[in-house]
């Protein structure tokens, strides 16, 4: 990190159902003192849809290359946005000949490798630091929480920043802010059915169901978790999912981000708490 | 059923491995790894994403381009990251649906999933507007999905009333998420996908 300032990507479900989660990033980095400076005119990643690794590198080429003329690192709140971004750079940055490719379909892809893409929870942790943190924590998020990764946390490893079957990172960050991890392990780095959702709603709806309610026998009063595509799966859908299985769950999923916003003091307004499908009031009165 | 070996296609494995992301394939050593560990396999127990490499591999290149299991992989990386070979499962198999694209592409194959009409849409939104535009997915991929407008609207609306009403009550589908987000220098994104394909 250059200084205390960072190009920040928010992706594509920042402009719509997860407003959320922009909102509690550039919040928390406000709040923290780190200045976020959009990356200009970014485009999509790709997200899980591109499935040619070449037009994955070109479409991150583009943003690499814009973040690049600042010198900033780029920070993003999305797991795929940062795998897309980092598994990009990574390839761009040890193969000159793939360079080159880039630059031939448009100058615009120049990309010289000489960035890093990171995902806001390796910068909470790894970058700021928990001392940092723990210093500017000013409430305790007195709440049992499940922790939940996801898939682009701790896998593939060429990306990964935590451990691919028991990840910590969220752990220690819910047990900094004084909440208590509930016994997850096992359910923590499932996928959340997600990329299936418009095809195999059938199937999707069936993994999504299985992390809500291991939360719920967990005994957890609300999942955490740090993708978009986790949180339109587990929240947005979460009523959806309850009328087609005819099972009743009322699991309140929030941010990383939102979490981490309560401790530090910010309004939980602010934070786009209210935006949640499935309410969390309950969440917010138990932050003192 | 066994194998008709007059049947099979030698060079299947090197279509696949001269395809992006498809390069590690025959490192596989049949492990089973990437099934044991797979998440579709506790909702679809027939799933076997082992059996669709040694399929390749054999070149059963016709069952497997016509393997509908192809279409329920969630990309989620599981087997990759397990994968004591380093073959990239993920990707291999990503590979093997763009072939199986192509040949629909060519008349030579028909694609039951509507899997690939979804990512097209997708990536259409992309070339258009540089950025993802949820309603203009929608629009796109129902009606082809469903055979027609009037039918593709009315799945549309039985999957997305509710949610949508949802989203709009608590401000996610505001005026910000009802037009599509333009980038500036659109034309280049359109270079990449005139350049690389979708």
């Amino acid at each position: 990190m250059n200084g205390r300032k960072l190009a920040y990507y928010p992706g594509c479900p920042s402009a719509g159902t997860a407003v959320d989660q922009d909102m509690s990033t550039r919040a928390v980095f406000e709040k923290l003192g780190i200045e976020l400076a959009e990356v200009e005119d970014w485009n999509c990643c790709g997200a899980a849809e591109a499935e040619n690794p070449i037009l994955v590198y070109a479409l991150n080429a583009r943003t690499l290359a814009i973040a690049e003329k600042d010198g900033l690192d780029i920070v993003t709140p999305c797991s795929i946005c940062y795998y897309n971004l980092e598994r990009s750079n990574m390839a761009l940055k040890e193969d000159e000949s793939l360079r080159a490719k880039m630059k031939e379909i448009d100058p615009s892809l120049d990309y010289r490798g000489g960035i890093k893409a990171r995902h806001v929870l390796d910068v909470f942790i790894n970058e700021i630091g928990m001392d940092e943190l723990k210093s500017k924590i000013v409430k305790k998020v007195n709440i049992k929480v499940a922790p939940y990764y996801g898939c682009y946390i701790g896998r593939p490893p060429t990306t990964a920043f935590d451990d691919p079957d028991d990840p910590i990172l969220m752990d220690q960050l819910i047990e900094l802010i004084g909440g208590e991890c509930v016994d997850f392990s096992y359910m923590k780095t499932k996928c959340c059915g997600g990329p299936l959702m418009m095809t195999r709603a059938d199937i999707a709806f069936e993994m999504a169901k299985n992390v809500l309610e291991a939360a719920k026998r967990a005994g957890a009063d609300c999942i955490a978790l740090a993708c978009p595509l986790c949180g339109m799966m587990l929240d947005a859908k979460q009523p959806d999912i309850e009328k087609a299985l005819n099972i009743e769950i009322g699991m309140p999923v929030i941010y990383i981000t939102q979490l981490l916003g309560l401790a530090l003091g910010i309004d939980s307004k602010k934070l786009g708490l209210d935006k949640a499908a499935v309410d969390t009031k309950e969440i917010v009165g138990k932050v003192v | 059923m066994p194998i008709k070996t007059w049947e099979l296609d030698p060079n299947f494995r090197n279509e696949i491995m001269n395809e992006p992301g498809g390069e590690h394939l025959a490192s596989c050593f049949q492990c089973s790894t990437c099934t044991l560990g797979c998440p579709i396999t506790e909702i679809v127990p027939s799933y076997n994403p082992r059996k669709i490499i040694q399929m390749s591999l054999l070149g059963m290149r016709e069952e497997v381009l016509s393997n509908p299991d192809l279409w329920i992989c969630l990309i989620c990386q599981t087997c990759t990251a397990r994968c004591p070979q380093d073959v990239v499962v993920s990707d291999v198999l990503g590979a093997i649906r763009r072939i199986a694209e192509k040949e629909e592409e060519a008349g030579k194959l028909k694609i039951e999933s509507p899997r690939p009409l979804f990512d097209k849409a997708f990536l259409h939104q992309l070339e258009k507007y540089g950025r993802l535009y949820d309603i203009g997915l929608a629009k796109e991929y129902y009606p082809k999905k469903e055979g027609s407008f009037i039918k593709g609207m009315r799945a549309m609306m039985k999957d997305y009333k509710d949610f949508g009403m949802r989203m709009f009550k608590k401000g996610k589908m505001g005026p910000k998420a009802i037009l599509p987000e333009k980038i500036k220098r659109t034309g280049e994104v359109k270079k990449i996908f005139e350049k690389i394909g979708d």
